[in-house]
């Protein structure tokens, strides 16, 4: 069981998937708006993620490897599709929130990433444990981009609709480009850069 | 012997055949089951978006996709779905009509603008300009029409307010020649 733990746990700084292995940058940078679309994105790559590793590390036995990266896409693309349908069907503000990015989820590299790097390797608890450490982490990662992007970028934090708290000038006139697709590369980039000068991260 | 080889060498293809059968039978269910329920809420959101913009409406009929908003029984306006070509992707506009010469108002359906920048177009301080503006005036000031921009996004309030008289204008002649 302390093994499963250990593969938790990686995924949360260790092997953070945006902060270290810098996967899944095209989601990461895209939704990280604001922090109901960092959450909405962490759930559907949870369901998309842990689906992946599950079955693939069913799988794992009896799979070629000529043809293991086609199998892999075409069970990513099907479970991406299904929660697309099914988040439309029965979360549909969510959906809009999130819209196109979600059936981009698809093109996640994280997704593929730990499928091909874990899943086809190893049993399924300790796959299981992957899949929910690299989720976690993905969501520490996303949900920090998106509060500073959202911070400067509208000056007011709300999250599912609350308002938290607005700051006095920055709300009158916010910086736009953190809201717009530089701002996210700024953002990731001082992130990096802070969390590997305070030596949160060891690369 | 050769057989088995021939099998075996067939294996890979075999399977990833029978992985994209299960998936294609997968989805299919899957969206067998949400679609029924996508159109309905679909429809009951566009529902909501009519009561919302007529709040005399008592009933309406669809017809060559044009809704006619009626009060008992009598017309009181029109409405219909108009396609903008924004920034990011399609802006889908619900647009209603007073008479034939008379926007009532315009509700933003679903739109992929920008997230703070584009995505004012769907606030009520864009779309309330629209409400009893005379069609041919629908169009950005700086294209001589009564509608304000939207800051850092000219784009998208052009695609909106660009479908919304081209739309409304092809709608009226339509509704005319009934």
């Amino acid at each position: 069981m302390s093994d499963s733990r250990k593969e938790f746990v990686k995924g949360l700084i260790t092997t953070n998937p945006v902060f270290v292995l810098l996967l899944g940058l095209c989601p990461a940078l895209a939704v990280s708006t604001s922090i109901d679309n960092a959450l909405g994105m962490t759930l559907a790559t949870f369901i998309v993620l842990l689906g992946a590793n599950i079955i693939i590390a069913a799988i794992r036995g009896f799979v070629p490897s000529i043809t293991r990266i086609p199998i892999f896409i075409v069970i990513i693309a099907t479970l991406v599709t299904v929660v697309n349908l099914l988040f439309n069907a029965f979360l549909p503000d969510l959906h809009r929130t999130l819209g196109i990015y979600l059936p981009l989820v698809v093109v996640n590299c994280m997704i593929l990433g730990r499928a091909e790097a874990f899943a086809s390797k190893n049993p399924m608890i300790r796959s299981i444990a992957d899949a929910l450490g690299m989720t976690v982490g993905f969501m520490i990662a996303l949900v920090m981009i998106s509060f500073v992007r959202q911070l400067l970028g509208t000056g007011e934090m709300s999250v599912f609709g609350f308002s938290i708290f607005t700051l006095p000038v920055l709300s009158e006139h916010p910086l736009a480009m953190f809201i717009l697709p530089p701002g996210g590369f700024l953002v990731l980039g001082l992130l990096l850069a802070l969390l590997r000068w305070r030596g949160v991260l060891k690369i | 012997m050769q057989v088995r080889d021939a099998l075996k060498k067939a294996f890979p293809v075999i399977l990833l055949t029978v992985v994209v059968a299960i998936c294609v039978s997968l989805l299919t269910a899957v969206g067998g089951i949400t679609l029924p329920r996508i159109e309905a809420m679909e429809r009951e959101r566009i529902l909501g978006m009519l009561s919302d913009m007529f709040p005399d409406m008592t009933r309406y009929s669809l017809e060559e996709e044009i809704y006619t908003i009626y009060k008992d029984e009598d017309a009181i306006g029109y409405a219909f779905i108009a396609v903008g070509r924004g920034y990011g992707g399609d802006v889908n506009i619900l647009v209603g009509l007073e008479d034939e010469a008379t926007v009532k108002g315009i509700t933003i359906i679903s739109h992929t603008e920008t997230p703070g920048l584009g995505s004012k177009i769907a606030e009520d301080l864009f779309t309330d300009q629209f409400a009893s503006a005379d069609i041919d005036d629908v169009a950005l000031t700086r294209d001589g029409g009564r509608i304000d921009a939207v800051t850092g996004a000219t784009v998208s309030a052009r695609a909106v307010a660009d479908a919304v008289r081209s739309t409304a204008r092809e709608k009226i002649d339509l509704i005319r020649g009934d």
